[in-house]
C-alpha cells in the first residue's frame, strides 16, 4: 500500500509541475486602456507588432475593439476574432457605419463635412450606378439614362438642389437575377468587381480591401509582381495613384462576353505604361497623383446621387490653372475652423494658415495644396510626394483656345503628351 | 475518540470483498470526490463571476485568460461536472447490476436517483450561466420545454424565468439555483444518502460464504484506498484540466446570430434527438419522466434479489432489472449518438 | 393551557386523534400558504417586458417582391400576392429562430421545415410560422407586432 500511495503522490507531484509548465506557456497578457473606451483590452498581447494605424487614431485613445470590435478580454485567438467587424477589414461598408461612423467620429456634422460615412455611401464608387444605367439602357432594360440603380438600395443626403437638378433622389438596389436580359444577368456576376462593396478581385495587382479600406490604407511596395501585396495597416489621406490603379486602368470589359479583360502587363513606368491606349493625359496627370487635383468629395461623394462618373466628377484644368480671362477662384483662410485647415493638418509637409489663400473649385472645395505666394504667383504641394511645383497660369500665356471650350479635352488637343 | 459523522461513514472494519474497486468501482466515491472538487472550484469562481448579461461573458473571458490559474479553475469545475455526470451513472448501474437497491437500500435508491436528477440541473444551470452563443438554443428550447407543460407549464415557467423570454431575470435565478439552491439540496440529499449507506448495513450484503466469517479491512486501511483514489483522482482532472479547454463562444447577443451552437449540452443531447421526432411535451417532458419513473420502480415493482445472490455481479434473479437498464442506456446512448453524429442543420 | 390539562385527565381517544388531525392539518395548510407566498415572491418580474412593436419604416419601402429581415423581431416580412405579410422566425416547436433555406425555413435545433409561405412542411413542429400583425400607422410607417 505504501508503495502505491508513493507512486500516487509522485505521480501528482509530476502532473502539477506539468500544469505549471503550461501555465509558464501561456503568453503574459498586455493590457491596454483605451482614453475613449475606457475598458481594457488585450490585443497587443498577441498584435503589439502592428504600426500605428495612422496619427489621427493613437492606439493610446483608440485601442483596436473601438474600430475592429470582437472579444477584448479572450486570448484565444479564435474566440477573441469571432466577434470582429468585418472581419479583418472594420470598414467595410456593411459595418462602416459602426466602426468609423458614430457622431463625435465619422458620422458627424454635415456642416462640417464630417459625415465621411454617410457621403461615401452616396459616392459613384459605391453606387456604381453610371455603369449600371447605362448597360441597362443599352440592353433595352430602361428608357434613359438616368440612375434608378445601384449596387446596394441609397437614399440621397439632400434633397434636390432646384428645379434643374436631375440627379436622382433613390437608387434601388440592382438584381441581376431580376434581369430578363442574359447579357445583364452576366454583367451582374462577371462584372461588378470594382465598386467599393466588391472584394478585389485575385491577384497581386488588384490588392485593395473593400469600403473605406479600398483607398485608405496603401497596399505595400508598388512592385505589381511582388507576392503577398496586402494593404498594410495604416491609415492616410495621402492617398498615392498606385492605391488608385487597384481597380482603375486594370483592363476593360468586354461587352460581347460580358467579361473583364485583365490588361496583360503590369504597368511600371506612369508615362508609357500607366493609361490606355487611346487616353489623352499631359504631364501633370502622369507626374502628380490622382488626388493632387481631384477631391475628396469627386471621390467620396457629397450627399447627392449622380447619374455617373462625369457628374459627379468637376475638376478640370482650369479649376487650377484658369482660364485666358480668370484665374483660378480663391479664398483666403480665415479662421481654425476652416475645413482647408483640417485637410493640411494630415499632411503636414504643406504649411498651411491663417491668412493663406488657396485655390478653391467651382463648388467651393479647398485645394488646400494650391497656395497663392506673396508675389501672387500659385505653388503647388504635392500631397504624397511631397514636391514643389511652381503653378502655371492660361491668363497672360499663349493659349489659343477658345473661351467656349474649356473642358479638359480641348486642352488635351495641344497639351496632350506623346508616348 | 469522539465518534464524528467522519467515524459513522468509516466504522472501524468493513467487509474486504465489498470495498474491493471490482465491485465497488469506486463510483460513488469518485461521486463525493467530484462534488467536493466542484463546491471548491465553483466557490473560487464566484470571486470573479458576474451574473448579468452584460458581464457573464467578459467576467469568464477575464477568468479564463487573465486569472492566473483561471482557466485551470474553470476547467477543473467544467470537467468535473461532466466526469460527475458519467461517475454517477456508473455508480448507479453498479447498484442495479449488482441487486444492491433490494430492500432495505431501496430508499437510499431514491435518494441516489434523486442526486443524480440534481447533478444534472446543476449541470444545465452552470451550462446557462456562460451567457454565450453556445448556449443560446439550449437555454430557448430547454425552458420552452416548461413552457409545454399542460395547465401549470406557462406558470411555472414564468417562476423559473422571472420573464416571459431569456433576459437578465433568468440570469438571476439560473445563478442563485446553481449556486445555493440547488447546491444546498445536492448536499442535504447527498449527506443523507451516505449516512443511510451505514444505517443500511454498509455498501452491500457480503457474498453468501463470507457472511459469517467475513474477511474485513479497518477503518485506515479505508482511509488510506480512498487518499490513493483522490491522489489519482485529482491527478487525471489536473491533466485533463489543463490541457483540454472548457468551451467558450462569443457572449449571446441581443439579435439572433448565426453562430449560435444548436446542440443541446451533451447529457442532453439524447432528449433533443427524442424532440426531433415529435411534440415538445411528450418527447422533452413525458418521456424523460418515464425513464426516471422506471428507474425509480426498479425496487419496488420488480421482483427482489435473492438473499443468497447478493453480494456478486449480474445476481440471476435480478435479470429484469438488469435488461430493463440496460435497455435503457443502450437507447439514451443511441439517441445521443445519433444526435452528435447528425449533420448540422 | 387549562383546556389541555383537563383532555389529559380525562383521555378521550377519538378527541384526541382529532386534536392530532386537527393540528397536523393546520400545520400543513400553514405550510401550503407559505409555499404559495414563496411562489407569488417568485412571480415577480424584475425588468420590464421587451418591447413587441418594432417601427418598421416607411411601407413605402416593401415594395412588392420585398423579402425583408428584420432580425431584432425575429421576424420576416414579405410582400407577396396577398399584399404584405409577417411571420414570426421563431420556431413554434421549442422556440428556436428558423433559418432561411433554398426554398424556406429550418429550424436548427430539431429540424422542422416550413416553405416559403411559412407552412409546414415537416414536423417536429406541429404547425406553420405564426403569423404576425402588421399596420400602417397615420405617418404611413409599417408597424411589426410581434405579441399579436
Amino acid at each position: 500500500m505504501k508503495i502505491r500511495l508513493f507512486a500516487g503522490t509522485l505521480f501528482l507531484l509530476v502532473v502539477l509541475v506539468a500544469v505549471a509548465w503550461q501555465a509558464a506557456r501561456q503568453p503574459r497578457p498586455v493590457a491596454l486602456t483605451p482614453t475613449i473606451s475606457g475598458k481594457e483590452e488585450y490585443c497587443l498581447t498577441c498584435h503589439a507588432d502592428l504600426p500605428e494605424i495612422s496619427a489621427s487614431h493613437p492606439v493610446e485613445s483608440f485601442g483596436c475593439v473601438l474600430c475592429h470590435g470582437g472579444e477584448r478580454l479572450a486570448l484565444d485567438a479564435d474566440l477573441a476574432h469571432s466577434t470582429m467587424r468585418g472581419g479583418s477589414n472594420p470598414s467595410d461598408l456593411a459595418v462602416a457605419g459602426l466602426s468609423c461612423g458614430g457622431s463625435d467620429c465619422h458620422s458627424g456634422s454635415p456642416e462640417l463635412q464630417r459625415d465621411h460615412v454617410g457621403r461615401v455611401l452616396t459616392s459613384i464608387q459605391t453606387t456604381y450606378a453610371g455603369a449600371i444605367a447605362s448597360l441597362r439602357f443599352s440592353f433595352g432594360a430602361q428608357d434613359s439614362l438616368a440612375a434608378r440603380q445601384a449596387i446596394a438600395p441609397v437614399q440621397a443626403l439632400h434633397p434636390p438642389a432646384g428645379n434643374q437638378d436631375q440627379r436622382p433622389q433613390y437608387l434601388e438596389a440592382f438584381d441581376p437575377a431580376a434581369e430578363s436580359n442574359p447579357f445583364l444577368q452576366s454583367f451582374g456576376e462577371n462584372c461588378l468587381n470594382c465598386h467599393l462593396r466588391a472584394e478585389a478581385l485575385p491577384g497581386n495587382e488588384y490588392a485593395r480591401f473593400t469600403g473605406c479600406a479600398a483607398c485608405h490604407p496603401p497596399t505595400a511596395g508598388s512592385d505589381l509582381s511582388e507576392p503577398d501585396r496586402q494593404p498594410v495597416h495604416q491609415l492616410t489621406t495621402a492617398i498615392p495613384y498606385t492605391q488608385c490603379n487597384a481597380c482603375h486602368n486594370r483592363g476593360n470589359y468586354d461587352l460581347r462576353t460580358m467579361s473583364f479583360v485583365p490588361r496583360p502587363d503590369a504597368p511600371a513606368d506612369r508615362l508609357h505604361d500607366y493609361y490606355q491606349p487611346i487616353t489623352q493625359f499631359t504631364r501633370c496627370e502622369y507626374e502628380l497623383d490622382c488626388l493632387d487635383c481631384h477631391t475628396r468629395t469627386e471621390a467620396m461623394g457629397d450627399g447627392y446621387l449622380y447619374n455617373d462618373q462625369q457628374e459627379q466628377q468637376y475638376v478640370q484644368c482650369k479649376t487650377c490653372h484658369g482660364t485666358l480671362t480668370e484665374p483660378p477662384l480663391t479664398r483666403t483662410i480665415r479662421n481654425e475652423a476652416d475645413l482647408a485647415l483640417r485637410l493640411a493638418y494630415l499632411n503636414p509637409d504643406v504649411p498651411l494658415q491663417i491668412g493663406d489663400t488657396i485655390v478653391v473649385t467651382d463648388k467651393g472645395e479647398p485645394m488646400w495644396n494650391l497656395r497663392q505666394l506673396t508675389d501672387g504667383s500659385f505653388e503647388m504641394v504635392t500631397k504624397v510626394t511631397h514636391v514643389r511645383y511652381p503653378l502655371p497660369l492660361v491668363q497672360g500665356s499663349a493659349c489659343t483656345q477658345k473661351p467656349e471650350e474649356q473642358e479638359s479635352r480641348y486642352c488635351h488637343a495641344c497639351h496632350a503628351v506623346e508616348r | 475518540m469522539r465518534p464524528s459523522f467522519f467515524h459513522h461513514l468509516h466504522p472501524p472494519t468493513i467487509p474486504a470483498s465489498q470495498s474491493r474497486f471490482r465491485y465497488t468501482l469506486g463510483a460513488g466515491g469518485y461521486s463525493v470526490f467530484l462534488t467536493l472538487v466542484l463546491l471548491v472550484s465553483g466557490a473560487l469562481l464566484m470571486f470573479y463571476y458576474v451574473p448579468t448579461p452584460a458581464e457573464a461573458g467578459p467576467s469568464i473571458q477575464m477568468i479564463t485568460f487573465l486569472v492566473p490559474f483561471g482557466a485551470l479553475v474553470r476547467n477543473l469545475h467544467y470537467w468535473s461536472a461532466q466526469i460527475l455526470v458519467v461517475v454517477a451513472a456508473i455508480h448507479m448501474l453498479r447498484v442495479i447490476f449488482t441487486g444492491a437497491y433490494n430492500s432495505p437500500r431501496r430508499f437510499n435508491y431514491l435518494l441516489g436517483l434523486s442526486l443524480f436528477v440534481l447533478a444534472l440541473f446543476l449541470d444545465f444551470t452552470g451550462y446557462v450561466l456562460r451567457w454565450d452563443e453556445g448556449v443560446r438554443w439550449a437555454l430557448v428550447a430547454g425552458t420552452n420545454l416548461v413552457d409545454s407543460i399542460p395547465w401549470i407549464g406557462p406558470g411555472l415557467y414564468r417562476l423559473v424565468m422571472g420573464a416571459s423570454q431569456p433576459g437578465p431575470a433568468a440570469l438571476t435565478r439560473f445563478y442563485t439555483w446553481h449556486i445555493f439552491g440547488l447546491v444546498v439540496l445536492l448536499l442535504g440529499v447527498g449527506v443523507w444518502h451516505i449516512f443511510r449507506v451505514r444505517r443500511d448495513g454498509g455498501i452491500a450484503v457480503p457474498p453468501p460464504e463470507q457472511r459469517s466469517t467475513p474477511q474485513r479491512i479497518s477503518r485506515f486501511e479505508l482511509v488510506r484506498r480512498e487518499g490513493l483514489a483522490a491522489l489519482i483522482g485529482t491527478a487525471v482532472l489536473l491533466l485533463v484540466s489543463a490541457f483540454i479547454p472548457a468551451p467558450l463562444a462569443p457572449p449571446m447577443s441581443e439579435v439572433t446570430s448565426q453562430a449560435a451552437d444548436s446542440s443541446a449540452p451533451w447529457f442532453f443531447l439524447w432528449v433533443q434527438q427524442l424532440l426531433k421526432s415529435g411534440d415538445a411535451f411528450w418527447m422533452g417532458v413525458f418521456v424523460p419522466l418515464v425513464v426516471l419513473a422506471v428507474l425509480g420502480a426498479i425496487p419496488y415493482l420488480l421482483p427482489a434479489v435473492k438473499p443468497d445472490e447478493l453480494g456478486r455481479w449480474f445476481p440471476r434473479s435480478g435479470r429484469p432489472a438488469q435488461v430493463l437498464a440496460l435497455i435503457l442506456v443502450l437507447a439514451v446512448l443511441g439517441l445521443t449518438l445519433a444526435a452528435a453524429l447528425a449533420p448540422p442543420a | 393551557m387549562p383546556a389541555t390539562l383537563s383532555n389529559a385527565k380525562t383521555p378521550s381517544l377519538p378527541r384526541r386523534d382529532f386534536l392530532t388531525l386537527a393540528w397536523k392539518s393546520l400545520l400543513a395548510i400553514s405550510g401550503a400558504l407559505s409555499f404559495a407566498g414563496m411562489l407569488r415572491f417568485l412571480s415577480h418580474e424584475p425588468y420590464p417586458s421587451p418591447v413587441t412593436k418594432f417601427d418598421l419604416g416607411l411601407a413605402d419601402d416593401f415594395p412588392p417582391g420585398t423579402v425583408a429581415r428584420i432580425p431584432e423581431a425575429s421576424a420576416i416580412v414579405l410582400h407577396g400576392e396577398q399584399g404584405l405579410v409577417a411571420y414570426s422566425l421563431v420556431c413554434p416547436h421549442l422556440g428556436c429562430t428558423v433559418e432561411s433555406q433554398k426554398d424556406g425555413f429550418e429550424c436548427p435545433c430539431h429540424g422542422s421545415r416550413f416553405d416559403a409561405q411559412g407552412s409546414l412542411v415537416r414536423g417536429p413542429a406541429s404547425q406553420g410560422l405564426r403569423i404576425l400583425k402588421l399596420e400602417v400607422d397615420q405617418a404611413g410607417h409599417l408597424i411589426l407586432d410581434t405579441a399579436a
